[in-house]
């Protein structure tokens, strides 16, 4: 049988341990090959350095310079139960752009938080994204123990602290493992100098999740259409629910309803296809790209309005300008028609009301007039409830759908 | 279930990258890994891929390679471009005078040429994360510049699946439909699938090909693996790294970083 693949995202302030943990994980689980540790040791020996555990990870020559990380990067690695793709992200403010990248296709969030210091700008930040992003399940590891002598009332400390933010974003009854990426203590093996602590390591508490999957309204995004040796397929995904033959779909914002005549792959034709299935099908109707298809009785609504929830990571966006949306295949051309509420991306907590502009980095509610288009509540079906923002060909923002306003 | 998952996100961005660009092409070193691209990109469109394969010959491949290629080019009906870059080659370039120099005049120079002459927008490559760190930190659509430069510095914001477009003319994007696989699920694909492979990768007399490239830079690796399922086992349990075999990595410190940050794949 093989194992499910879990994505796993490392958060946390800058030189709390992220990467140095990662690498701890990776070596302890005996999956970093000899001749990467051979390399790792003549670089140190090159530059003349101590050796890191983060340098598994840092691949770039300025970030084992600088000793820190500067872009993303997803690794693989096999626990007891689960397959997990790794992913670490830079902790520097300039780098929250890599960290979104890093960040977004992740089931759970991994926040790393210093016992000497505690909580810091970049922790309560990640913990916004991780939050906006729709990660619900979040393990927390504070790090460097051994730096406060493996003490229980550190550790309460720092945890009381960090409990307290969690609270704020909606996170309860969450996994709280005082560990030590430096000395390996409670990530991949039981400390031995912790007696007072009884509850899992790192890798027991990942093997242990439980990921929920829910069920939700059936969503097929169209992707093309192929002629295929006189037959005309419709190719696309199915990001939500499940498709069947026969079934009666409503097309939108085209308006089409239709049913399902064939599911097809290359080479065999299916009865149904599921959730995260990338499918072609025969229906008797047009349709294009950026379509999204339902089931009758839930059908897609395509809307004018809505309001959604947007981090910036690059050049303005005032009221008035004129953006681009990508959700799911559709790309539409829509107008800022109000910024409601700036929101401080440390707290959540509402900073400004009406502004004008917002900047790189900024968080805020927005009104978006659009072109038709298919999109859900974040809260209902997150696979249409988020959105791109694209500037000038640049994908400059990403936000989350708050509601629909008709 | 894993690899219906890896599939099923790989022909997704093989069809992204065919409805975003008009001209677009995969390229095949005629390993394991681009094979299986290009198997996954038969699937995505039904059998037959409805745009160019491009093979950089350096002229310094593996005769079974050549062989290889034909054979497949013609059982799957591709429509194959060999890009050579023949200045270089008459010069004399070759792995002698510094591999750096050589990989990058006749792999990333000929596909430079390559692509000019054809004026592709866009190019399918079968890089994946585990082979190398350089490579782990890559996007799906990652743009590259008239000069053919990585600005591995600046990489675009890329989530939920909403890729990078073309910026400007002169840009192109790489699209890397199986970064997020490894080595394993590789061979646990072409098990499943049967998909033809280089008989290179099978051990004679003690010794396999594990990674294919260039005669002179490519070492076979000890191992007496002569079915995909000892492959699959092998790789299951070896200590040592996919591209171990592969003598360009290895010239000096930050290799990969400084062949990729000019073009190379």
């Amino acid at each position: 049988m093989m194992k499910g693949n879990v994505n796993v995202v490392f958060v946390g302030h800058v030189d709390h341990g992220k990467s140095t943990l990662i690498g701890r994980l990776l070596y302890d689980s005996k999956s970093i090959k000899d001749d990467k540790v051979t390399e790792i040791q003549k670089l140190v020996e090159e530059y003349k350095r101590r050796f890191e555990f983060a340098y598994f990870l840092d691949a770039f020559e300025d970030e084992l310079k600088e000793e820190r990380t500067i872009d993303t990067v997803s690794l693989m690695f096999e626990g007891k139960k689960n397959c997990y793709t790794i992913t670490d992200v830079p902790g520097h403010k300039e780098f929250i752009k890599n960290m979104l990248t890093g960040a977004s296709h992740a089931e759970v969030g991994v926040l790393v938080v210093s016992a000497e210091e505690g909580v810091k700008e970049q922790t309560r930040r990640h913990m916004f994204l991780l939050k906006m992003l729709g990660i619900e399940n979040v393990l927390v590891v504070i790090n460097k123990m051994d730096a406060v002598g493996y003490k229980k009332e550190k550790f309460e400390n720092v945890k009381s602290e960090v409990v307290q933010l969690l609270e704020g974003f909606g996170y309860k009854d969450v996994i709280f493992i005082p560990g030590s990426a430096m000395e390996g203590d409670n990530i991949y093996r039981k400390s031995d100098k912790m007696d007072w602590y009884e509850g899992p390591t790192l890798i027991e508490a990942l093997d242990g999740l439980e990921i929920k999957q829910q069920e939700r309204a059936m969503r097929f995004v169209v992707q093309d259409i192929y002629e295929i040796e006189g037959e005309e397929i419709v190719v696309g995904r199915v990001e939500s629910g499940r498709l069947r033959v026969k079934d009666k779909v409503v097309f939108e914002p085209s308006g089409v309803v239709t049913e399902i005549e064939k599911i097809k792959v290359y080479g065999e034709e299916l009865q149904e296809a599921n959730m995260g299935d990338c499918v072609g099908i025969v229906i008797p109707a047009e349709v294009k790209r950026g379509d999204v298809g339902g089931h009758i009785e839930k059908p897609p609504k395509p809307v004018n309005k809505f309001m959604g929830e947007v981090v910036l990571i690059d050049k303005k966006l005032r009221k008035g300008d004129t953006v681009q949306l990508k959700c799911g295949t559709a790309r539409v051309g829509c107008k800022i028609e109000q910024i409601r509420e700036k929101i401080d991306l440390e707290t959540g907590e509402v900073i400004e009301q009406c502004p004008e502009e917002i900047k790189e980095h900024e968080a805020a509610t927005i009104v978006f007039n659009t072109e038709p288009v298919v999109v859900e509540r974040f809260t209902e079906i997150p696979e249409l409830g988020r959105f791109v923002v694209v500037k000038g060909g640049k994908n400059i923002g990403a936000g989350i759908v708050l509601d629909l306003i008709t | 279930m894993r690899l219906r998952e890896l599939e099923n996100r790989s022909i997704y961005i093989i069809r992204e990258a065919y409805a975003e660009f008009d001209k677009l092409a995969v390229l095949w070193s005629t390993g394991k890994d681009s094979t299986t691209v290009l198997w996954l990109c038969r699937k995505a469109f039904f059998g037959k891929i409805p745009f160019p394969v491009i093979h950089i010959d350096t002229g310094y491949k593996f005769k079974q390679m050549y062989e290889f290629r034909d054979k497949i080019a013609k059982e799957w009906g591709v429509d194959l471009i060999i890009a050579r870059n023949e200045e270089a080659i008459k010069a004399g370039v070759g792995p002698q005078h510094g591999k750096f120099e050589c990989c990058t005049k006749l792999k990333t120079q000929a596909l430079m040429k390559c692509l000019r002459e054809y004026g592709f927008e866009a190019l399918i490559l079968a890089i994946r994360r585990d082979e190398h760190g350089i490579r782990a930190k890559e996007r799906y659509f990652s743009p590259r510049d008239m000069q053919f430069r990585w600005d591995y510095k600046d990489q675009p914001l890329e989530m939920w699946d909403q890729y990078q477009s073309i910026e400007e003319i002169g840009y192109h994007i790489r699209v890397h439909p199986i970064l997020h696989w490894r080595e394993l699920d590789v061979w646990e694909y072409i098990k499943q699938e049967g998909i033809p492979v280089n008989p290179m990768y099978f051990a004679k007399d003690g010794k396999r090909y594990r990674s294919l490239g260039c005669e002179p830079c490519t070492l076979p690796i000890e191992s007496n693996a002569k079915t995909i399922n000892e492959i699959v086992e092998e790789i299951k349990t070896t200590k040592i790294a996919e591209r171990s075999g592969r003598a360009q990595d290895k010239e000096k410190a930050f290799m990969m970083q400084k062949l990729r940050a000019l073009g190379y794949m």
